[in-house]
């Protein structure tokens, strides 16, 4: 039955040699745990990004019931939590999974690093890679004050304070961060634009740069 | 899944599963296991509201000591409610007859035909609707004009001279 409907689609348009390509290509030896137990540090970038879609996913969803404004936002993550089906799993996943692509993250780059694995010819691989680390943190700092509570508050408190030590222009990093002297609607709003559209935006981009230089250039080779 | 064939090599037993499809078929199930984990909470999730038997609550509407047997009344009362997080009181009115037996009888304010505010006629003992020209009589039911339905009942109480509502 499946075969053919693929069958049928293949057909109309050839989309066997690019699923061959995408899916079917041999994984090379020293980079399989089925052969070298060792191996799963390669297996560090693949579930930074199994983390990624879990994220998008369960962040989509969250959207449909979160509110991001000073009289809202409290009590709808908390309506969220508390009066939805299976509310507190949705946004217990979001919540847990944010954590973990932190650690993956730093584990993926770690092994990279340990590895020398961004050495010519892979230096551009390894910039885009540094640029995903700061849209994870932007995500991260972002996605913390989303819940309003007080945490949220005074950790974003902080976090904008820090801007402003900057020399000579700190005052108006802080100002743009927090879109106004103090922490409030404009800077709520803002972090949720940010979280939902920009990062998610740059994200994708350089993911996808990412992984068509791993494909262009391969795996680099055992030590 | 569509492994080129060796022409040398004898035709495959069809009956045989081969070791990539068998394979191919392993990640498909837990890949379809990880789906699921993930698809059923966000479906339970996202149709949550569906699923809410609505709450039903009593809203205490004033006292009916002046209310006379037979005399409609219109009252203001507030309710609360409940919309997804936020939580509210809302004005609400309501026509109130006192019954002979101790029963009371309440109405919702508005014409079963388009909405508008109807008011008692004292001297005609009706109800009538500005808009339409609909009457209702003091049973709810239509005397003549547009509106197709009785009067809605709002379902009511009365315990220790107080008056109860019922919402939702
Ligand atoms: S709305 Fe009352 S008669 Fe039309």
């Amino acid at each position: 039955m499946l075969d053919r409907a693929y069958q049928w689609i293949d057909d109309r348009l050839g989309i066997d040699p690019i699923i061959r390509d995408v899916v079917d290509h041999p994984v090379p030896e020293h980079v399989n745990p089925a052969i070298h137990p060792r191996s799963i540090v390669y297996c560090f970038g693949g579930l930074t990004f199994f983390i990624f879609t879990l994220l998008i996913t369960t962040g989509i969803f969250l959207t449909m019931y979160y509110v991001p404004t000073p009289d809202h936002a409290y009590d709808s993550v908390r309506y969220i939590t508390d009066e939805l089906t299976l509310g507190s799993i949705v946004r217990g996943i979001h919540h847990w999974s944010a954590s973990g692509i932190v650690i993956m993250v730093v584990l993926h780059m770690l092994r990279v690093y340990a590895q020398g694995a961004y050495k010519a010819p892979r230096e551009m691989n390894w910039m885009v890679g540094v640029g995903l680390l700061m849209v994870v943190m932007g995500f991260g700092f972002t996605g913390y004050l989303l819940p309003w509570d007080q945490k949220a508050y005074w950790a974003t408190t902080v976090g904008t304070k820090m801007a402003s030590q900057v020399p000579v222009v700190g005052h108006y990093l802080l100002l743009i961060l927090r879109g106004g002297e103090d922490l409030g609607a404009v800077t709520l709003a803002r972090f949720y634009s940010f979280h939902i559209w920009f990062l998610p935006g740059a994200a994708v981009t350089l993911l996808g740069l990412h992984f068509l230089m791993v494909r262009r250039q391969g795996i680099s080779g055992p030590l | 899944m569509h492994s080129s064939l060796n022409p040398q090599s004898p035709p495959p037993d069809p009956t045989l599963v081969s070791r990539r499809r068998f394979l191919g078929f392993g990640i498909g199930a837990i890949g379809a296991l990880i789906a699921s984990a993930l698809g059923i909470p966000l479906v339970g999730y996202a149709i949550s509201p569906a699923l809410k038997k609505k709450k039903e609550d009593w809203a205490e509407a004033g006292s009916v000591a002046g209310f006379q047997p037979l005399q409609p009344k219109k009252i203001e009362y507030s309710a609360f409610r409940k919309d997804g997080w936020i939580e509210e009181t809302v004005k609400k009115s309501a026509w109130v007859i006192l019954r002979d037996g101790g029963d009371v009888t309440v109405y919702d304010p508005r014409c079963t035909h388009l909405g508008c505010a109807y008011r008692w006629d004292e001297s005609r003992k009706s109800f009538l609707c500005p808009c339409h020209d609909g009457v209702f009589d003091i049973n709810g039911k239509v005397v003549s004009g547009p509106p197709p339905r009785p009067l809605d009942r709002l379902q009511a109480k009365i315990e220790s001279g107080k008056l109860f509502i019922m919402e939702g």
